[in-house]
């Protein structure tokens, strides 16, 4: 994970690559997530700066999109697909068993920063449903009693 | 190669293209669908193109080894197709690869053992035409999915595309609109809002600026049509956004690509860049001196934001909070001016509609609902994918025909249509015809086409609290009605399913219903009511099992129901106690185990490791 | 500014196209309960849903929010149906689930008859219980004030007013209008030896150099200073006292 510092420079690189139009918000936030694993603080204030947009209304928008985190996030991010395919062919169970091996709830991250669970409603993958994507890699028909192998064998821990 | 300057050019480019091609050479496809590459499709890929090396086998350079877009049969991958033969290979491994160039490529046999294999008669097809699957379906919207390279703009072309536009161009701009209209296209996205109609109110409106969009924010969970499209076929897309525009007159376009689609920006993306090479895009189109050129907006994960004021909200660079639409987007849409947002397989169809004609497209259909729609076929059925098929088709043929009946030999209970806006219907009226409007009778609504098939071991008042949970998880939370009423509804249920409810739960959700109806702001609230009250409606007797008996019949509901072993099914094998989490299963090798139900956190391991399936729920 | 007529409740007034129908009824006398909306702050309402009312137009019926629906000619409105108070009704029940402390509410709802809600009872910290998130404040801040120092944040049941980070604010004018503006109370603004409290910053206040009473922060004067060129001497004294 990158060290996130004050420097804004590493904002402003991702900033520079977009017109500056309030329609490049969500954009620039989604890359400092892609970028920083969460959207620090700083990037967003570095962003109300440049773009001139206020602090708030960007602070607004971290707080609204799924796809924002505003506090970092594990090594290793687990999406367990909610979606209703994967819902009536046995995500909740995979869900609790995630929640109840990795000790943690949904949303939350492992005490040793090493996973985040998370919710994702669809992938459009219903065909292989259950779905649980860890990182960026989708995995298929998941069960129960798989789930952790899957996710340590993938993540080599 | 340069931008194409005319019609002419275009038309002597494409001839330019099928010289190059043969046809006859064989060819093999590789799905690239997301649901392919997560079953494995990268390495298959690479394989084939490791033996093309090596063995220097003559296949065709531009079109002999390509990868496409999703077929809809994702269950089955990775996909391998070949031409000319026209035979479909289904689960295909890097291992395989070698026997496939083999006996395939070069001999023109059949690998029996990686064909489909009819789970009923157990009859061999290996014809990708005559799988039940793909044999009753008619693909326009889907029309190059799993037979073009998404990422090669030639592909698209040598298909045909780009004709569309090109006999668009030279139409006046009014009479593509009456074409339309005449199709009786109505919107693909869940309204069912004819597109003429809309871009017609749109035109009437005195504007300098306006904007066409194409809503790619698939929210509803369990339908993927539009992301296949977007993935596998994204000029026919762009085409129709550039016939869309030439038609309204507007010079910007934007594509709105939900976030959790990233495979869909990339082909898009990549997309519209060939498209702007090829002179489809830009300043003076096809030498047309009309100019037009498309943004894409990622989505950030929010499903409201497939409401259209939400959408151009969050377009703007905003929360994506709906607006009430008594002035509609035709007239104010996006930053004010008017707009035309149609969904991803409208705009898919549109460039067929103009090529081959109104009447052509109007032909297919029923009398309300015109032409072709993509479903989603998904949930407790045995062949789960996409599926194209003319409206009308009645819900048992698509399960049972198409989708070749329920997993496992279940009984067939439901289907749930439209999201979470939609709702279920039950299996006895599993003959009506499905279209926009008898599915809103009916109590659903079409949505954007999910079939979610369910079966006895579904509970329909676990489905109810599933959506409304998603609902509460969407909400906005700028209306009361749905802030603060959808919690409600979701406690209501809760209570029924933990076998806590009364009789008064049942009437007070109900009257929530009717208050998110009438009350609430956006779609999103008003047609929240549906999965309750079309539960209700249909299945009145499950939520009295709940809530009478505290039973949930379908052995869904956690506190309502118990875990046991059947002592003649079981083989004392251990793995079940192995694997008990709770370490609450007991029993001798070799003899019948046993649960301890107080112990017992119902968390379902042993009723999935089990290999005689002995574990039983009551 | 073209004229229309509008019936509203069997009675026809003359108003501006596209006005909307709660100004014109108020103005005309006829009262439709409202929390969210201010007719001086265009971006608000719609967001409470305690104004619906009915709409008929062009032989169709529906229920609208009076606060943003735009008279157009042939309109009529009712907004006293057993349907608007059926409505009315189950929004303010969900509003004294959300806020039971909130004497606006309970006023409100018992108004329609209503004393206790029937659905679990939401318990919350001071400033949340009160909150019936209608964006009243933030629109003000915005479109009145112009400072943007808060906006709703959140989704859903937790939908919010905040500043950033709920960090004191750096462009917060502590001018208090949110506080003014919002229909139930729930933004507390605290005033003590001449430092006012609000969004949890410490704001200084220019006293009236004749009765000597804080009346303003200096942040503010420093805004309006620097917005509208006014001269500083001018906050010296209190309005009273000008």
């Amino acid at each position: 994970m990158t060290d996130v510092t004050k420097d804004a420079t590493q904002f402003d690189r991702i900033i520079e690559r977009y017109e500056k139009t309030e329609e490049s918000l969500l954009a620039i936030l989604q890359d400092f997530q892609r970028e920083f694993h969460y959207v620090p603080e700083e990037g967003i204030r570095r962003l109300s700066e440049v773009m001139e947009v206020p602090a708030s209304k960007i602070y607004a928008m971290g707080t609204f999109y799924k796809a924002l985190s505003l506090t970092p996030r594990g090594r290793h991010t687990i999406k367990v697909c909610t979606g209703t395919a994967c819902h009536l062919k046995g995500a909740p169970q995979i869900l609790e068993t995630l929640e109840r091996e990795l000790k943690v709830k949904r949303n939350g991250t492992t005490e040793d920063g090493e996973f985040t669970l998370e919710c994702v409603n669809c992938v459009g993958a219903c065909a292989m449903a259950p779905v649980t994507i860890v990182d960026e890699k989708y995995h298929g028909q998941t069960r129960p009693s798989k789930i952790m192998d899957m996710v340590k064998k993938q993540v080599g821990s | 190669m340069a931008a194409i300057n005319s019609v002419e050019q275009l038309e002597a480019y494409r001839r330019e293209l099928a010289s190059a091609a043969k046809p006859d050479l064989p060819t093999v496809l590789v799905c690239f669908g997301t649901g392919c590459q997560a079953n494995g499709a990268i390495p298959v890929a690479e394989a084939f193109m490791d033996m093309v090396k090596e063995q220097g086998l003559q296949l065709n350079v531009n079109i002999g080894f390509k990868t496409t877009g999703c077929h809809g049969y994702c269950e089955n991958g990775p996909l391998v197709a070949l031409r000319p033969q026209d035979i479909l290979y289904l689960k295909v491994k890097p291992e395989d690869v070698p026997e496939i160039v083999e006996e395939t490529v070069k001999g023109g046999r059949v690998v029996e053992r990686l064909v489909y294999r009819d789970k009923v008669t157990d009859e061999v097809v290996p014809r990708y035409s005559e799988i039940p699957f793909y044999k009753h379906q008619l693909r326009i919207a889907l029309r190059h999915i799993g037979t073009i390279d998404p990422t090669s703009i030639d592909d698209y072309i040598l298909a045909g595309g780009y004709a569309g536009l090109a006999k668009a161009l030279a139409m006046q701009p009014d009479d593509i609109i009456t074409e339309v209209e005449r199709s009786g296209l109505r919107g693909r996205g869940g309204g069912g809002f004819p597109a003429g109609t809309k871009w017609r109110s749109c035109v009437a409106v005195e504007s300098d600026v306006r904007y066409v969009m194409c809503n790619g924010d698939e929210g509803d969970p369990g339908a993927f049509m539009d992301r296949s499209i977007m993935e596998g076929d994204p000029h026919a897309v762009i085409e129709g956004m550039i016939i869309g525009a030439f038609a309204l007159g507007s010079h910007q376009g934007y594509i709105y690509v939900r976030d959790e689609y990233p495979l869909a920006v990339k082909n898009l993306t990549a997309a519209l860049e060939a498209a702007r090479e090829k002179g489809f895009l830009g300043e003076n189109i096809l030498g047309s001196g009309f100019s037009f050129d498309i943004k894409i907006s990622r989505g950030g994960g929010a499903f409201v934001c497939g409401e259209s004021s939400a959408l151009m909200r969050s377009v703007g660079g905003d929360v994506g909070e709906p607006r009430a639409k008594y002035i509609r987007s035709v007239e104010r849409g996006l930053y004010d001016k008017p707009t035309v947002l149609n969904n991803v397989e409208t705009w898919a169809n549109v460039p067929e509609i103009i090529l081959k004609g109104a009447e052509w497209y109007a032909s297919m259909g029923t009398e309300g609902s015109k032409g072709t729609k993509v479903f989603s076929l998904v949930g407790k059925v045995n062949n789960t994918g996409l599926v194209e098929v003319p409206m009308g088709i009645s819900i048992r043929e698509l399960v049972e025909n198409i989708g070749g009946g329920v997993l496992g030999g279940k009984k067939f209970k439901a289907v749930q249509t439209g999201g979470p806006s939609g709702g279920c219907i039950p299996e006895r009226l599993a003959d009506l015809p499905i279209d926009f409007d008898s599915l809103t009778e009916a109590g659903s609504m079409m949505g954007s086409g999910g079939i979610i098939v369910m079966d006895e071991e579904t509970c329909m008042v676990d489905v109810a609290k599933y959506f409304i949970g998603f609902l509460v998880e969407e909400s906005c939370g700028k209306c009361t009605p749905c802030r603060d009423g959808l919690p409600r509804m979701l406690d209501l249920l809760t209570e029924i399913t933990e076998g806590r409810g009364g009789e008064e739960h049942v009437a007070m959700l109900e009257e929530l219903c009717d208050l998110l109806t009438w009350g609430a702001l956006c779609g999103l609230g008003t047609s929240a009511a549906n999965p309750v009250l079309s539960t209700i409606k249909y299945f009145r007797d499950e939520y009295d099992a709940h809530i009478r008996d505290k039973k949930c019949p379908a052995g869904v509901c956690k506190a309502l129901i118990t875990y046991s072993i059947d002592p003649e099914a079981c083989t004392g094998c251990r793995l079940c106690a192995k694997n008990c989490p709770q370490e609450c299963i007991s029993g001798e090798r070799k003899k019948p185990h046993t649960i301890d139900t107080a112990r017992c956190i119902r968390c379902g391991v042993c009723k999935d490791v089990c290999a005689y399936d002995a574990v039983r729920i009551s | 500014m073209e004229k229309i007529s509008v019936t509203i409740d069997g009675r026809t007034f003359e108003a501006e196209k596209d006005r909307c129908v709660l100004d014109v009824a108020h103005e005309n006398g006829i009262y439709i309960p409202s929390l969210c909306y201010n007719s001086e702050v265009t971006s608000s309402g719609g967001s409470c849903r305690v104004c619906l009312v009915e709409a008929h137009q062009g032989g169709r019926m529906r229920l609208v929010t009076s606060c943003n629906y735009p008279v157009r000619k042939g309109l009529e409105v009712k907004t006293d149906t057993p349907l608007v108070r059926r409505i009315r009704r189950g929004v303010l029940e969900l509003l004294m689930a959300r806020v039971p402390d909130s004497e606006v509410i309970l006023e409100m709802a018992a108004a329609e008859g209503l004393t206790e809600p029937r659905f679990r009872k939401d318990e919350g910290e001071s400033e949340r219980y009160k909150c019936i998130a209608c964006a009243l404040c933030t629109n003000v801040c915005a479109e009145v004030v112009g400072v943007h120092a808060i906006a709703m944040t959140e989704r859903g049941a937790d939908k919010k007013p905040a500043t950033p980070y709920h960090k004191p604010s750096e462009v917060c004018i502590g001018c208090g209008a949110c506080a003014y503006a919002c229909p139930t109370g729930a933004i507390t603004l605290k005033e003590r030896d001449g430092v006012r409290r609000i969004w949890g910053r410490d704001f200084e206040m220019v006293r009236c150099s004749v009765c000597g009473t804080p009346y303003i922060p200096v942040a503010q004067v420093d805004w309006i200073v620097s917005r509208t060129g006014k001269d500083r001497s001018f906050f010296d004294k209190c309005p009273d006292h000008r």
